[in-house]
This record gives structure tokens, sequence and C-alpha cells, in this order.
């Protein structure tokens, strides 16, 4: 038992540690003196939207949308993505030897270090530190424009796309990192201005279109390179339809906004996006098409903040104070515990209500969306058996399976946003449909469910391990709630040992998701019927959801034979989180399917 | 102690089928045949284990010993062995160990209800069929009415052909010929009468040239179809308004139609058939039918692979280099099948290629063979840099060139054509009439520029020089265009203004002095006409020489000998011959050498199995090709065809058509095609319209920007020949008829042009629709509700009645006590 406890210290300890450094590492740079990207207040232009792939979106959601496709999960210099898109298009100058794009792929990238160290080699002037710029390239996937252009890499390329399995995609993903990080590009997704008919069948405009347009100012020579070729119009032209002041208007705020970027005008910057953010939903006054500025603002905030996924180390304290408390017993860690759950519960749901609001759909249609909203599930369902069992020794643990459960999520979609990308987008034709919310919500709430049982099972095994008897729970499952109250033993007081309860918690948690995910298959099974046209087709993620079933059946029944029933229970409550784990990452990012948007 | 008494093998059976450990082993084992059947099995190749490069993954179903989709992995005799074991085991447990009794009533609704499960799963899989259906939305009709001598019209001719760009038909008789062709589909174009504003049709324009014994009938226009509006049918024609260049008729001629004698209209293309998936069961057929019938027989053909690769000899295909396929021949049987047209006749497949392109290859020919030059060329553009390999062909105008044009091969069959080829790009301009004759390299002129100067021709000296005196005659160069490819060969054109003391004009002026023709209105409506230049008092020459390649290969006169030509700047090319393995390094550090030569080169087609790695996942059997023993014939490969077509007319967009003409040892013909089985629908179906919804701002062309895709379609009534009130199948919103359903599966969306002969498309031509039956389907539902009720009665209910009872003997016992008390 010692063993476990100071096992258990120490990760906690290292664990603070971690938290220590990470909130101290903002700090580092306190003492100089502000660059542009720290000065420039891009809040103003939280508040314009951008059309993007049949959405209205905010421009921060925008610019983290389209830098994913460059940079991946990272940030340059540290810079928002919004300032990245803006700078790059503005300045490209500035970007050409920056490591900009992302190579996520690491063979690929392994392939192309060494091809550019060889050429560097040959002609030194290539990149007289090349050597250790590709060995940041390989830390971190970013290398610089420059060395992906240079015409030599090209064969590589070639033969690295012939490999269509393999080694096609990421060069293809290169290919357009490099295309979306011309300024051209950028400027002309760049489609703020409404249509003149202000209807919602219409495409919005490039403010590109408006850059010559006459007004109280002149376009500066610096614009004139990003004039989009318009298709032979004439540039000053503007867009048919709006009326012509307006555009001068708008163009005048643009001409401003741009100049003073290009100055370095932390101010100017300000004033003139405060004015577009004011003009462009004039183009569309008398319509509902513009979308309210309260939701663009929270929309930008959301993304800006990295769509509060942070939040895990909240969960991960209330995981320390709840291990604290089922260890030693100290009913104020259970209880501190408990209460930093119910806040980081408290900020997950509001994560997942702003998400709603902001994406107008119930989230749960992508892999981001379903990781995190399975997560809050579990804190619904930690809410709802905590208040069955808050008089039972089983009290806080549910929180606990469910905290470790958020923590987990949210840590991955924290770090792993190329798996779990956090980009709201339109959902395929195929999705719209109400079994999506049915289905989908089922299974998700099964699999957190059984994430939790392998959390209470985990635990459970770390009691054996450190010499905890073959304990388990008389009545198990739902029935402990109900008949454990009146037994012999709870008439004669006696406490029941951790294990027990433990097996207790296990039981619980895998009867009632046994029940959800055999619906959540039927449903499935449903919504497949009237949509493929056929309700089981034995596709990989239909098969591994109901192997996950089978592992659990094999529980019940082996629960009945077996003499050790704990352990066998909670080797294989953690075997069928093992395979509800293998349908969730390897069916779907390796084994691809009829699910494979799911 | 009493002895036991022995047990009969039924008992022992029925023990072992109540045993509760024997359902968890028949779990157990159903949990591994399910994983290796979904997500395959993963194994070492090397001892290093450790190493991530020493695992393999492979889908067991797919190799060569199974050959199995997941469909036909899931329904093999072990797993409903196993399906039935298990469901026999649950029914004697139960029976036998769970006596039934409230408190088991959930036990029990679970194991009924999965047995009901199994029983509907029984009765779906075993009458299952599915497949798909593509459906267009058009078909254009087109008939030829001749004039009688009575001075009635009759039809003399008709044809039918998909309303998809790019389709072209040929209607006509007695020697008048109309060639059509579909220019372009609008699906929602805007009707601009003034009685159908507003509204929107789908309107097909088709390409209409009249060509016949009388050229003064000839004839070129446009002719617009309008679906739903055949009253609407107008001609479009070009004019000379440039603002304008197409007008309609209508208001150009005072007529909708230019050509009463060509009459077309819009019509459905109903489909009769569905055809079987074959990534749900190998569904492979041959179709077959005598030459110049309409309609095919399907011959099933049972047993061929659908992953693996198998061959009889490695000389039957091409592979990559190192991945020769080990020779596994094929021998199955096609026989004949009711109302077969060759009832004697059973072919033999005996090889299968899941993934593989036909691709030539030339071998050296015989020494008196027909000259056929082929040269493979290595280019180098560094020492570091790997070499690139290039094959060209010297007579084929399409495979003469490579790196965008920059290196050409040609062939010379005399030392003056030579000298012509290897020759910088010149223009040659007479005029007799003042004994002009100047040549001009066109390295030495602004070319494509329309605004550049003119070019002054000036009276000659008596020794030739240029005097300066003006002739009253300039010209300047347009654009050129080499190796144009026609029908009869190539061409190389120099389109020259020329402005002469009578006016300006545009002369096409190509290199075969018999096709130069002005670009005057009267000379470009008769492309046939005896005079084609309008002035004649100019004469001018275009030599393109090198043309667009500054670097060129030449082989000939002496079939053995190569010369290499290049030009680089101005000047004359430099010259100089070329031996086989030499490499010939250039300034900039381009080399380039000749890896090898074949002039009498032979040309030899196999299909070439695509390494894996390069295989397109998406691709599914597309590619896939069945080689077939013709009796007393050679062996070919027949490429798989996704629908079996009547005719190439009906083929529409990204689909196929390539029958084979087989003769047999006794002088018959046979065509056949390589597909899948199909079914006959209930009835036939049609396509009215295919809306596609989208989201904000519209489709641009991006599949995310679509919310949904519905195809209107309508069923014939086969009793009236009637079409039915269209009908809406979209995504998640399938429609059932005559015992089938009918989803929304595939569509058309818009393209670009494929090659320089085709048109791009608006897309919405055709759907595609999922066709299955669905029987079993409500046992199967309600078996699995009735065990999702057990399974909440069982967890949830139980506990309750088991502590309603424990209370009730509780209360008695204190009653009891109570009164012993």
């Amino acid at each position: 038992m010692n063993a476990f406890r100071y096992g258990l210290i120490s990760a906690l300890q290292a664990i603070v540690v971690f938290v220590a450094i990470a909130c101290c590492a903002s700090t580092v740079r306190a003492d100089e003196a502000p660059s542009f990207s720290e000065r420039v207040d891009l809040e103003p232009l939280g508040t314009i939207a951008v059309y993007g792939e049949g959405r209205l979106k905010s421009l921060g959601s925008h610019a983290n949308s389209m830098m994913q496709f460059v940079t991946g999960p990272r940030k340059i210099a540290g810079q928002d993505s919004l300032f990245t898109y803006i700078d790059l298009m503005l300045r490209p100058e500035a970007y050409v030897d920056a490591d900009l794009v992302y190579v996520k792929n690491r063979s690929v990238r392994e392939a192309i270090a060494r091809e550019l160290e060889r050429l560097a080699a040959a002609d030194p002037t290539l990149a007289p530190d090349m050597a250790e710029r590709m060995n940041a390239f390989r830390a971190t996937g970013l290398t610089s424009p420059r060395f992906l252009h240079n015409a030599a890499l090209e064969p590589l390329f070639s033969k690295l796309e012939a490999d269509v399995i393999r080694t096609a995609r990421p060069v293809s993903e290169i290919r357009s990192a490099l295309a979306v990080a011309e300024p051209g590009f950028l400027l002309g997704k760049l489609m703020i201005v409404p249509p003149a008919s202000k209807s919602t069948d219409d495409q919005w405009h490039s403010v590109g279109e408006l850059m010559l347009v006459p007004g109280a100012t002149t376009p500066p020579a610096a614009l004139t390179r990003l004039v989009p070729s318009n298709g032979g119009m004439d540039p000053t032209a503007g867009i048919p339809g709006i009326d012509s002041a307006l555009q001068g208007q708008i163009a005048d705020a643009w001409r401003a906004f741009v100049n003073a970027w290009l100055a370095q005008d932390a101010d100017g910057v300000r004033t003139a996006s405060a004015s577009l953010a004011t003009l462009l939903p004039k183009v569309a006054e008398g319509s509902d098409l513009y979308p309210e500025q309260s939701r663009l603002a929270w929309e930008s905030w959301y993304f800006h903040m990295d769509q509060l996924t942070s939040i895990w180390l909240v969960y991960m304290l209330s995981v320390v104070f709840l291990l604290l408390g089922l260890i030693y017993r100290w009913t104020w860690a259970r209880r501190l515990g408990v209460g930093v759950f119910v806040v980081a519960f408290g900020l997950q749901t509001f994560a997942l209500l702003l998400r709603w609001y902001i994406s107008d759909r119930w989230p749960n249609s992508n892999m981001f969306e379903a990781v995190t909203t399975a997560a809050w599930f579990g804190g619904c369902a930690a809410m709802a058996i905590e208040l069955f069992v808050r008089r039972t020794p089983m009290k806080s643990l549910f929180f606990l399976g469910s905290a470790a459960a958020s923590m987990v999520a949210l840590m991955t979609a924290h770090f792993l946003p190329v798996y779990l990308n956090p980009n709201i987008s339109n959902m395929m034709p195929v999705l719209h449909d109400v079994w999506l919310y049915i289905h989908t919500n089922v299974i998700i709430f099964s699999y957190v469910l059984i994430f939790m049982a392998a959390v209470s099972a985990f635990c459970y095994l770390a009691w054996r391990m450190v010499g905890g008897t073959a304990a388990y729970a008389r009545v198990g499952g739902a029935g402990m709630l109900v008949l454990e109250p009146g037994s012999k033993r709870a008439r004669a007081g006696e406490a029941p040992s951790i294990g027990e309860v433990l097996d207790g918690v296990t039981m619980v948690l895998m009867e009632l998701s046994f029940v959800l995910l055999w619906a959540g298959i039927v449903m499935g099974a449903i919504w497949a019927d009237h949509s493929w046209g056929r309700p089981w087709g034995w596709d990989p993620k239909e098969v591994f959801a109901l192997n996950t079933f089978v592992v659990f059946a094999l529980l019940v029944h082996v629960r009945l034979k077996v003499v050790d029933k704990g352990l066998w229970t909670a080797i294989l409550a953690l075997g069928g989180a093992a395979v509800m784990l293998f349908n969730w990452i390897v069916i779907n990012f390796v084994i691809t399917g009829l699910h494979s948007y799911a | 102690m009493p002895a036991r008494a022995p047990r009969g093998p039924l008992a022992a059976l029925l023990d072992l089928f109540s045993s509760v450990w024997f359902g968890v082993i028949l779990l157990a084992i159903l949990f591994v045949y399910m994983t290796i059947g979904s997500a395959g099995v993963i194994y070492p190749i090397h001892p290093n284990i450790l190493h991530k490069d020493a695992w393999v993954h492979a889908q067991m179903r797919q190799w060569r010993p199974f050959e199995m989709t997941e469909f036909e992995w899931f329904h093999w005799w072990p797993f409903d062995l196993l399906i039935g074991l298990i469901a026999v085991n649950m029914i004697v447990t139960t029976f036998r160990r769970i006596p039934f009794k409230v408190v088991n009533y959930g036990v029990w609704m679970i194991h009924s209800g999965i047995i009901m499960m199994i029983v509907g799963c029984v009765i779906y899989f075993g009458t299952k069929v599915e497949g798909d259906a593509l459906v267009q939305r058009r078909m254009v009709f087109a008939e030829f009415l001749e004039k009688q001598p009575d001075g009635t019209m009759k039809v003399a001719d008709r044809v039918a052909f998909a309303a998809t760009p790019g389709a072209r038909a040929v209607v006509g008789s007695n020697g008048t010929r109309y060639d059509l062709e579909v220019a372009s589909i609008d699906p929602n174009w805007e009707m601009r009468s003034e009685e159908a504003k507003g509204l929107t049709a789908y309107s097909v324009n088709v390409d209409v040239r009249r060509s016949g014994n009388d050229v003064s009938t000839n004839t070129n226009f446009m002719r617009q179809l309008l679906a739903g509006h055949p009253e609407h049918t107008e001609d479009v024609i070009r004019s000379n308004d440039p603002a304008q260049p197409m007008q309609r008729a209508k208001k150009a001629l005072g007529t909708p139609l230019v050509d009463e004698s060509i009459r077309m209209s819009l019509d459905y293309a109903p489909q009769p058939w569905f055809y079987l998936r074959p990534e749900l069961e190998k569904c492979w057929a041959l179709y077959i039918r005598k030459p110049g019938e309409s309609t095919w027989t399907e011959r099933p053909i049972e047993g061929l692979p659908l992953y693996n690769d198998y061959v009889g000899s490695r000389d039957q295909v091409f592979t990559a280099s190192g991945r020769e396929l080990a020779p596994s021949p094929l021998d199955i049987a096609i026989a004949p099948v009711e109302g077969d047209p060759f009832p004697d006749l059973t072919f033999r497949a005996s090889g299968f290629l899941r993934y593989a392109i036909d691709r030539a290859q030339y071998r050296a020919g015989a020494p008196t063979g027909p000259l056929n030059p082929v040269i493979q060329l290595a280019l180098s553009s560094g020492a570091d840099a790997p070499p690139i390999s290039m094959q060209l062909e010297a007579l084929d105008p399409r495979a003469n060139k490579g790196q965008g044009d920059l290196i050409g091969f040609y062939y010379v069959d005399s030392e003056a054509a030579f000298a012509k080829r290897a020759a910088a790009p010149s223009i040659r301009v007479r005029v007799p009439a003042l004994g002009v004759d100047v040549r001009e390299d066109l390295a030495n002129l602004p070319l494509g520029d329309p605004n550049a100067p003119f070019i002054a021709v000036q009276k000659p000296a008596a020794d030739g020089s240029a005097t300066g005196d003006q002739t009253g005659y300039a010209y300047r160069i347009i654009a050129v265009q080499d190796d144009i490819l026609l029908s009869t060969g190539t061409a190389s054109v120099a389109i020259v203004e020329v402005k002469t003391p009578q006016g300006t004009f545009r002369r096409w002026v190509f290199d075969d002095a018999r096709l130069t023709r002005d670009a005057t209105d009267e000379l470009m409506k008769d492309p046939h006409a005896a005079q084609a230049v309008s002035d004649a008092s100019i004469e001018i020459e275009y030599q393109p020489g090198l043309g667009s390649t500054p670097i060129a290969v030449i082989a000939g006169p002496d079939p053995q000998r190569l010369r290499l030509a290049t030009l680089m700047g101005k000047g004359a090319p430099t010259v100089r011959d070329l031996t086989i393995g030499e490499a010939v390094t250039f300034p900039a550090g381009f080399s380039i050498g000749v890896a090898n030569y074949l002039p009498r080169a032979v040309r030899d087609v196999r299909p070439f199995v695509v390494p894996m790695e390069q295989r397109d996942r998406d691709a599914g059997v597309q590619l896939a090709q069945m080689r077939l023993d013709v009796p007393g014939g050679d062996p070919v490969w027949l490429p798989f065809h996704q629908y079996v077509f009547d005719s190439a007319l009906e083929v529409p967009r990204r689909h196929t058509f390539r029958p084979k003409l087989l003769t047999l040892a006794d002088g018959r013909q046979v065509e056949v095609i390589f597909g899948r089985q199909r079914l006959k629908l209930p009835s036939d179906i049609a396509l009215e319209e295919f809306v596609l919804d989208a989201h904000i701002g519209g489709f641009t062309g991006e599949q995310s920007t679509i919310r949904d895709y519905t195809s209107l379609v309508r069923f014939r009534d086969a009793s009236s020949d009637a079409w039915s009130e269209p009908v809406r199948v979209s995504v998640n919103k399938p429609v059932e008829h005559g015992g089938l359903s009918y989803f929304q599966a595939q569509w058309d969306p818009p393209d670009q042009p494929r090659d320089a002969n085709d048109r791009g498309s608006l897309g919405l031509n055709y759907t595609v629709l999922g066709v299955g039956n669905r029987h079993g389907v409500w046992t199967m539902l309600i078996g699995t509700c009735i065990a999702c009720i057990g399974m909440g009665y069982a967890f949830y209910v139980k506990p309750l009645i088991k502590r309603r009872r424990r209370d009730e003997v509780m209360a008695s016992l204190a009653g009891a006590a109570k009164e012993g008390a």
C-alpha cells in the first residue's frame, strides 16, 4: 500500500511542477519591449464576418482554419493565427525564410531534411546553418517556404507523390500549404464584403475587389501587387450593385488598415479595424444576412482562447485532490476535489454551450466535438450518479472517473489539434439527420462511461497490485445501490474495502454503458438503414462497436463464473475500454470506412 | 454414495450447450473472428520485433486463399456456424438454467431478443441484393427529315445520344450528314421569353454541322433544347457583330430554326437495370452479343477473385521493376446461359488483375519491318540530380515531344527534309509584282503581340538587299502554333496580319501551303472553298523548322542515324551526330543522352500492374481486368465496366464503353464486355431533375458547400406505360418502390475538359441511386429492442424486485418476531 502511495505522491509532485512551469512560461518575456504583434489589438476585427466554405464565420475563426493549412498546429513566433494571416498577406517578405510551413508526416519530413542537407552540402549558399535548421525542422515540423519552393526538391516530391498510400498526401498538403501562404490567395479568401443581393444564395466578395475603388484616399503603391486579376475587369469598378459611396468608404478603411499595418502602427490598425467592422455590415443592411456581431465576437474569443481546452488543467487539479481523498481518506481533499470538479464542469459546460451558440448546432459532428462532448456527458453522468451515491462509500469516485476522462479528452484536443480539428465547418449532407443527434450522442455517452469504468478498474488493479485482497462488490452494479443499504453487512455497520467500492463503481458504469452501447448500436443501424440502405454493413466502425459490446458481454458472463470476480471485471473493463479506444483512434485514422467522417 | 447414472451423448451435448463457459468461449472466438475480418492482422516480418518497420498490417480475408469482402467473410460458413452455436447455447442455457421467473424476465428478454435478431439477420442477409443504378437526366433524340418527291417531309434517319457535354452523334442520309455534338448543358438555364420569365430549365446546346454534296447548304449552328419546353427550341448562329458574336436565329433570320431538316428533342433516359455491388459480394459477369445486336446477354462468372493479381505467365503483363508476378493462372469456365446467342461457346477466364492500366512498350522489330523510330532519352538537370527518363515516338505527333515541348523527336526521309527541319523558324514574304522576296527568322520578330508595329515590305535593290522604298505592303505576326493535330496529320501555322494597298486582313499561313487561307468573313464560311486567299498579290510561306522545340533529335534518312539539332537564341541551329549512350551537356548544366533507340520499334500493349503503393484507394475495381481465353482465338484482357451500356452513344461523363470484338476459329464474331451482374428493376426509372441544395453562399464547387443532393425520379408503370409523378430521393430520405428501396448515392459534379477535344461540364446530368431490398429488418429491430428492454430490466428492475421481496421477508420476520415476543 505504501509503495502505491509513494508512487502516487511522486506523480502528483511531477504534475504540480509541470503546472507551475506552464503558468510561469508566459511571464518569461515580460521585461522585453513589446513587438508589433503584442501591441496590436485585433479585437475590433473579431466582429467582422468572413464567408468560407458555405459558412459565415468570424475573422479569427477563419484565420485559424486557413493558417492550419500552413502552420498546422503550430503558432509562428507565438503570434495569434489572425495576426499571422494578415502579416503573411501584407508583409510576405518577412516570412520568405521563416519556418512557416508545417510538415506533419515524419518520414516525409525526414526525406525533405536529408535532401535539403544534401543540397546545402553542394551549395552552402542555400543556408549556411542548414544542419541546425533541419534539426529544428525534424523536431517541430516547421520549415521555410524558400526551401520547399526550391526546384531541386521537385524530383523528391515527384517520387513521394508516386506512393499514393503513404506519402502522396503529405506532399499534396505541402503544395496546398505553399499555395495558401501566397498573399494573393489569402486576400482572395478574405471574403468579408456581403453580396449586393443580400441573398443567402450568393457568394460574398473579397475585400481585394475594393482595393482600388475610388474613395477619399488613394491606394498605396504597396497594394498594387495584391490587386486581384478580376478576370480582366476594371479593378477600380468595384462590386456592381453596392452603393459606390459605401464601397469608397470601405476601400478607404481597408487602405488605412493596410497602411497602418505596413507602418506597424498599432493605433492606426485599431482605428481602421473598427471602421471596417462598422462599415461592412452596412452592405447587408435591411436583411438578416450579416451575423450578429456578438456571436462573431464570441467566436473570435473562443478561438483566441484555444477553444477553452485548457480546462484540462482544472480537471487535473480535481483528479489530484480526488485521488488524495481516495487514498488517504482525507475529507478536505475529497471535498476540494469535488469543488474543483464542479468548477471545471461549469467551465466545460460554458465552452460547450458557447460552441453550440457559435456553430448553431449541437457539437457532435466531428472528432473534436465528439471527444469533448463525450467528456461533458461523462460530467453530467457523474453529477447525476453522485446524487444517488452521496451517502454510500462510492461517493466522489464517479467525479474522479469523469475528471480523468475530461482531462484526457481536453488534453488530446489541446495538444493534438492535427487529429482533433477544432474548426467549425459545415456538416456533410449525410449528417443532416435527427439520428445524428440520437445515435451519436448515445454512442459517445456509452464510450465515456466505458472510459470512466476503466478509470475505476485501473484504480482497482493498482490497489490489487499493492496488496489489496481479492474483494468485489457482492451485489454488482445498480443493485449495489438498491440492495446494499438494507444488507446484513450494512445493518452491522461494516464498511466495505476500497476494492469492493472500486469494483462496485466499475459495475455501475459498466451496466449503464452496456445498455447505452447496445441502444446506440441499434440506433445507428436504424439510421444506416435509411441512409445507406442497410442496417448493418460490417463496416469496421460498426464491427468494433459490436466488439466492444462483446467484451462487456464476456465480462457479464465471466463474472458469473470466476472466483476472483473483481480482478476479471477490472481486466475486462480495461479490455473493453481498449477496444473502444481502438475503434475511436485506429479505425478512424488508419482504417477508413463508411464512418470516416465520424 | 450412489453411483452416478451413465450419461448419454445427448445429455452431454445438452450439458455442453448449457454451459456458461462454452458461451464465453464462443463469444471470445466471435471477438477474434470479427477483429480479424474487420481490422485485419498485424504480424512481424523481421526478428527485431521492436523496430516499427518490423510489423506489417494485412487484411487476412483478402489473401489469395480467401479473396473475401467483409460481407463474404461475415457470411462464410465458420461465421454462420459460430453464430448458430451461440444461438443454440443461448437457447439451451436459457431453458435449462434460467427459471422463467419474474426476476429473470430480463435475461429471458435479452436472450430471446438476440435470438430474434439472429433470425432477422438470417432473413435479411439470406435474401439481400444491393446495387446501384445510373440514371441520366435526358437523351437527345435527333431525326433527319428528307423531302419526298411529293413535297412531304419523311424521317430518313434518327439517332439518340446522351445529353452530356462532348457527346457526339451523326445523322443523315443520301449524302447529307449532320455532325452533332453536345456543346454545353446548363442545368439551371434562366428562360428569357416573356411567358417563361423567371423560370429555369435544363438546357442542352447541340452544335450542329451540316455537310453534304451541295456545299451551298453547308452550315453550322447551335440548337438549344430545353427539357419540358420543346416549344422554346431555337437555333443560335454566329454573327458579324463583335459585341454579340452569337445571335438567336429568330432575331437574325426571323425564324427560330435555321434548318428544318434536322429535328431534335429531349426525352427521358429510362434505366431498367441496377448493377450489383462487388464491394459487397463478388458479382462479376461477362456480357456477350453478336455484332450489330443492341442488347447484351449476361453470363455470371463464379469464382473470379477480387483483390489479388493472377496471370498465367509473366509475359502477359508489364510490371514495375522488381515487382514481377509469380504465375498463378486461373481456369474459370464462363458457360452459356438460357437464351444465350452462343449456346455452344464456353469462354474461360485465365487471369485477373485488380488494378492495371494499359501501357504500350516498344521492342525491336525485324530489320525489314516497318519504320517506327522510338527513342529513350535520359535527361539530367545536374550532376547530383536524378535522371529523368523519357520515351518519344517520332511518327506519333501526340508522343513526339517532351518536357513541355522543350525536346522533340522527328524522322526525316531525305537530307532536304532534314535541312528544312533543322532550321530556325522563319517566314518568307513575296510580292511577285514588285520582285520582293524576303525571308525573316521569327526570332528577330515580335511574336504574339497584336499591337506590335507592322514590318514594312521594302523594294529590293539589284543585289537583293532592301532599298528602304516602301511598297505599301507590311505584315506582323499575331501568333504561331506548331504541330497542330489534324485528322490528316499535323500542321504548323503562323497567323499573319497583312497590310496591302487595298486594306488589312489576316492570313493563316500553314507550312503546307495548300491549307493557307485568309480569315475574311467570306472565305471563312466555306472551309472547302477552292479559293482560299483573297489577295494573291502577296505570298507568304511559313517554315516552322524546329518549331517550338529548341532541342530536337532527328532520325533519318538512314534509319540508324541520329542527329541533335539545338537552337538557343537567334541564328541557325547547331547540329551534331548523336550515338546511343552518349550524353550531351548544355552550358546550363542540363544534359541529354540516348539510353535506347529502336528505328523499327514494334508496339506491344499489355496491362501494366500498378504497384500497390501507387493505387488509389477510392478506385475500387474500376481498373480491374480479366483475361479471357477465346476458343480458337487469341486471349484478350478485358477492362472492367462499371455499367454496361448498349452503345457508345449512351455513355455519360466519367464512364467508358470499350467492348472487344473477338473472332472465333470458325469465323464467327462475338462482342464482349466485362462488368458486374445486373438485375432488372421492378419498373424503369427516369430522372426528372437533380437538385443540389447548398449552404449559405451557394455551391462554389467545393464539396463542403453542399447541403443535400436530391434526385427527382419517375417510375414507369409497366401496365399503362405511363410515368409516375416525380418522387424526391435525397440523402437520408430513401424511397420504396416495387419492393426495393432507392437511395441517393452519387452525383455528376462539374468538371473541366479532360483534353483538347473535350468540353467542360456544369454537371448534374445524371444521378446514381443505391438500390436494395431489406427483408427482415423489422424482425431484427424488434429483437434488438426486446434485448435492450431486457438489459434495462435485468440491471435496474430486478434489484428493485429483489429489494421489495427482501423487505417483505424482513417485514414478515419482524412481524413474526413481534408476534413471538
